[in-house]
């Protein structure tokens, strides 16, 4: 299995959609902390380098980081039908969970490593403007950007941080979902199409009070607003999208 | 799935019972029985859209039928069998797909690894020089040619010395020096017990070392024709056929005698036949074996189903 995980993360960071990802990620923070209209977009005038992370994270959790998480997502497996080697890796004596397992597990690591490109790329547009302690806050904090008194590097570095590996589990139900389309329809784009269609779906939904709490839309704020039972159900979302595409993948026609 | 079919072919290597597959509520494959024994050539026929691909598919666990089964040494592929699939090697699509940024000893590399090939430098090897692929072994597959694609498929297939090998069209896209060669390696493989099962249009061709033919069309097995069973048959040329053929009816030790244009066709005796004919003095043109051509019966049996 460890090998087959190695095997498939190699797989990952050759996909199209993963590598230009992956540079969007890595430019973004750059343009966002150099941009002229950032103080009429959010009223904020830089005092601190760790304050860029967060303006990437609003951006880029907006619509990027979903749209590029389930297009990688689709992808993983997508590329695989396109090139016609999923027959190839199937007429091996491995069980097909086997596979998908590994597929699915890359492709909720992803966006771990779409976010700390992202803060990676923050951090180093923040240069300019300062590692050190400051007053203010990071965005991701208490206080959002005016912070509550002196932040030090290290405090700043656990908001950042945490934030991201926050947003990260907000995005695993999206990656789960594009992998479950993506075992339905065997295409990149059908699956990445669908599941962001969902998504939008979702959104427009939230005229209905009563079904808002179960809304996978309703959580993708979590990563500034921790919440037990936001996070519940989204674990929850990846867990039932990804063992209904093992169901599925189980018993499908290739 | 329908009722589980109890009837095993004894000793065969991969067998199919009444095998079928609907997409909706059209049928594509209906009731599909075949078995190959152990170092047997089964050649599978068809015209395009006959089902081949399909039941190429579910012979390989790929597909999942609507009805039937398939057991690959007695046991079933869909039903927990991934274990019984280390037993097959199979290309199922022309030209065989491998990772392009990989080379070919690469691709291999990762086919021995899912496949649990221990130590399998040394195979690697080995079948890349059976194919003639040394020279390019090292190049990534995306600049190889179709033909070297094509051989890389059959190099990955018979990689770990399976016991089953399924190929769709196995000769497609290869030159006739690379047609040979593959119809070489799969008689050589049928000769060490290897249960051969191939799609192809190349009748000719695959007639000379296959053998059994199943004829597919509209979805079902038409017929199988057990090419090493058709009798001693003649043909000979004489001055008025017809008359000669009446006779040659009459004529004790020879058989089935029948008119195929302008020759007359029969069975048994050559000699008898001969001699019969000129002592009633017909005047015999030519006399030779007439061998059995697939492709002619092939064509035959679709245009009349």
């Amino acid at each position: 299995m460890l090998r087959m995980l190695v095997w498939e993360f190699g797989k990952l960071v050759r996909l199209r959609s993963v590598q230009i990802g992956l540079l969007a990620a890595l430019v973004l923070p750059i343009l966002w902390a150099f941009a002229p209209g950032l103080r009429a977009q959010y009223g904020l005038e830089l005092v601190s380098g760790w304050q860029v992370p967060a303006l990437s994270l609003f951006t880029g959790m907006d619509f990027l980081f979903p749209f590029l998480t389930a297009m990688a997502a689709a992808e993983v497996l997508g590329a695989e039908v396109s090139m016609g080697t999923l027959k190839s890796v199937l007429l091996r004596p491995s069980p097909r969970s086997c596979l998908l397992g590994a597929k699915i597990i890359v492709v909720l690591t992803y966006p771990f490593i779409l976010l700390t490109t992202s803060l990676v790329g923050s951090l180093l547009a923040g240069l300019p403007f300062g590692l050190g302690s400051f007053f203010g806050g990071t965005g991701l904090g208490p206080g959002s950007f005016a912070g509550v008194g002196q932040l030090t590097p290290s405090g700043a570095l656990m908001e950042l941080l945490r934030a991201h590996a926050l947003a990260g589990l907000v995005l695993w139900p999206l990656s789960a979902l594009a992998k479950l389309y993506a075992v339905v329809f065997l295409s990149t784009t059908s699956a990445a199409l669908a599941a962001v269609s969902t998504l939008l779906l979702m959104r427009l939904l939230v005229a209905f009070p009563a079904i808002q709490p179960f809304l996978l839309t309703s959580y993708l704020d979590l990563y500034i607003r921790p919440d037990s039972l936001g996070l519940s159900l989204l674990i929850i979302y990846t867990a039932g999208f990804a063992l209904l595409a093992l169901l599925i993948f189980e018993r499908k026609d290739i | 799935m329908g009722g589980t079919v109890a009837t095993r072919t004894p000793g065969a290597a991969l067998e199919a019972q009444q095998l079928g597959k609907k997409y909706g509520r059209k049928p594509v494959l209906e009731n599909i029985t075949l078995a190959v024994q152990p170092g047997e050539v089964y050649a599978l026929a068809g015209p395009n859209g006959s089902g081949k691909t399909t039941l190429i598919r579910l012979l390989t666990g790929l597909a999942f039928p609507t009805s039937g089964v398939v057991r690959m040494l007695g046991q079933d592929i869909y039903n927990g069998g991934h274990l019984a699939r280390r037993a097959l090697g199979a290309v199922v699509e022309a030209p065989a797909a491998f990772y392009p940024h990989l080379t070919g000893r690469q691709n291999l590399e990762m086919a021995a690894f899912l496949t649990g090939l221990a130590n399998a430098e040394a195979r690697i090897r080995e079948v890349l020089a059976r194919l003639e692929l040394l020279a390019v072994a090292d190049q990534p597959v995306r600049t190889y040619s179709l033909g070297q694609r094509q051989r890389l498929g059959l190099a990955s297939a018979i990689l770990h010395e399976p016991q089953i090998l399924i190929l769709d069209e196995p000769t497609s896209g290869l030159d006739p020096q690379g047609i040979s060669k593959v119809h070489e390696i799969l008689s050589e493989l049928a000769w060490k017990g290897v249960a051969v099962l191939l799609s192809t249009h190349h009748l000719r061709e695959v007639s000379a070392y296959a053998d059994r033919v199943g004829i597919l069309g509209g979805g079902r097995l038409l017929e199988e024709v057990r090419l090493d069973t058709k009798g001693e048959t003649y043909r000979l040329r004489v001055d008025d056929p017809p008359r000669a053929a009446a006779f040659l009816k009459t004529v004790p030790g020879v058989q089935n005698v029948s008119l195929r244009g302008v020759n007359v066709i029969f069975e048994g005796s050559p000699n008898v036949a001969l001699a019969a004919l000129v002592r009633e003095g017909y005047q015999v043109q030519f006399l030779e074996p007439d061998y059995f051509d697939l492709y002619d019966y092939y064509r035959e049996r679709v245009k009349n189903a």
